[in-house]
């Protein structure tokens, strides 16, 4: 037990180790942050068509957001990253980190959407006849009536699907990126610190705060989301 | 009566989900002024029919006239503010306070200003009783008072035909009383009126007309008297035999 608390000490005393950390840690960031931005933006859209009115203009596009979806959830996130990597980018001197952002961007999408569509549909068809029942647009009935109600209903699970880029992005230790978990691999490794239980624990720990804090940010707003739900007046 | 301008004509009226064939055929005139009380089994069709005549559901076929224009899916948007429509479930907005349910039609078509909008609903409010329920949420309010807040929403756009989809079916019977008064006064107002409902008595007291639906046609029709004292078919006794 001194001996991982020596390790400890060793750790953050070796300014190149922190340093390393960081390092990782900002990538795990990076790559998190932006594939974030891309799934829910194209998740949204593809929630979007999926939940639209079917039509003859619609059914193509509809098709094509089913097939995609079905391809994305139905592979692994370590082959589709590969895929990207190894095929798609396969190019001398591409930013990795930018491989890697639209791997868990296209990834995210899919997934995003499910819960976008999940949120949308979740919403009484009665709020929507309402709307429609005193003369307004379908745009105004989506944009004031349905997506602050589908909201509530999405931002739930669309705080576990963050939870869940942030920690798959480990993955692009596979393909040699330096994101958190390779740091802790590395600062582990025989020629730095020659022992991996500490660097992987403080590892561990800097991807629990980070959920932590979004688990508490995301709680946050559910509940500033939940004042309509509420049966007593302000 | 014979000089009222007739509002609402339905020729033919179909409406089929997949295979099951719900309407078939109906043909209906509605005047100014007048109050028809829709009754039939229930599956009889007659919430189908009611939500076809402002096209809650698409007809599968015939037509609907209002006020001498034929519906399309291009113009009921202007139609249904003519065409207010009360539901079972009484569908208030969940994420707008009371008032920015009542608020809501009147300002984003432009019939109103805010501000007047406001002064209109605020009256409205005061006249059922509830205007200390204005910044209030759905979610707080009893079904009866909800009803009451979905029928002064849909006279917010003061419309000429106001149609009645069960209203009181989801309420406990203690505001059911208060519904129908506020639909009586309405009705004493001179507000034409369709409306479905299970309230015989009401029905009775209400109607300048009934209709009996059963499976998707009309078989029936007359004035309340008629209807009740003398029915003319022997389903409509049947039906009268079980519910009175």
């Amino acid at each position: 037990m001194s001996d991982f608390f020596s390790k400890i000490g060793e750790l953050f005393s070796t300014p190149a180790y922190i340093e390393s950390l960081l390092h990782g840690f900002l990538l795990t960031l990076q790559i998190s942050y932006f594939a974030l931005l891309i799934g829910i933006f194209l998740g949204t859209i593809i929630a979007l068509v999926d939940t639209a009115k079917p039509s003859k203009w619609m059914a193509v596009p509809k098709f094509i957001c089913q097939v995609y979806v079905g391809i994305i959830r139905g592979t692994p996130m370590a082959l589709q990253l590969f895929i990207m990597f190894f095929v798609i980018f396969a190019i001398k001197g591409f930013p990795s980190i930018i491989t890697a952002i639209i791997a868990f961007g296209l990834n995210s999408a899919a997934y995003a959407a499910e819960v976008i569509r999940g949120g949308i549909l979740s919403v009484d068809p009665g709020q929507t006849e309402a709307g429609l029942a005193l003369g307004l647009s379908q745009w105004t009935i989506f944009t004031k009536i349905v997506a602050p109600q589908a909201v509530k209903n999405i931002i739930p699970a669309l705080g576990n699907e963050i939870i869940t880029v942030i920690k798959e992005t480990a993955i692009v230790s596979m393909v040699g990126m330096y994101d958190l978990n390779m740091a802790a691999k590395d600062i582990g490794s025989g020629q730095n610190m020659a022992s991996y239980i500490v660097p992987m624990f403080v590892a561990a720990l800097f991807y629990l705060a980070t959920i932590y804090l979004i688990t508490f940010v995301v709680k946050r707003i559910e509940k500033s989301l939940r004042k309509s739900d509420l049966r007593t007046e302000e | 009566m014979e000089n009222k301008e007739t509002d609402l004509v339905v020729r033919k009226l179909c409406k089929a989900f997949g295979k099951n064939k719900v309407l078939r055929g109906i043909d209906f005139e509605l005047k100014e002024g007048e109050r028809v009380v829709v009754l039939g089994p229930s599956g009889s069709g007659k919430s189908t029919f009611l939500r076809c005549i402002n096209w809650m559901e698409e007809p599968t076929s015939g037509e609907i006239v209002f006020d001498g224009e034929v519906v399309t899916a291009k113009n009921i948007r202007q139609i249904r503010r003519n065409l207010g429509m009360v539901f079972q479930h009484f569908n208030l907005i969940s994420n707008m306070t009371v008032m920015e349910n009542l608020t809501l039609a009147p300002v984003k078509l432009k019939l109103m200003k805010r501000d007047e909008a406001e002064k209109r609903a605020m009256e409205l409010l005061r006249h059922i009783g509830l205007p200390g329920k204005a910044a209030a949420y759905p979610a707080s309010l009893s079904g009866g008072q909800k009803q009451r807040v979905a029928i002064i929403r849909a006279m917010m756009l003061s419309p000429e035909v106001l149609l009645f989809d069960e209203p009181t079916s989801a309420l406990d019977p203690e505001s059911i009383g208060d519904v129908l008064s506020l639909i009586r006064e309405l009705a004493d107002r001179g507000m034409t009126i369709m409306i479905v409902t299970h309230e015989m008595s009401f029905a009775k007291e209400i109607a300048t007309r009934v209709v009996f639906i059963d499976k998707g046609r009309i078989i029936e029709e007359g004035t309340p008297e008629e209807f009740f004292e003398r029915p003319k078919t022997k389903r409509v006794r049947e039906f009268l035999e079980k519910v009175l």
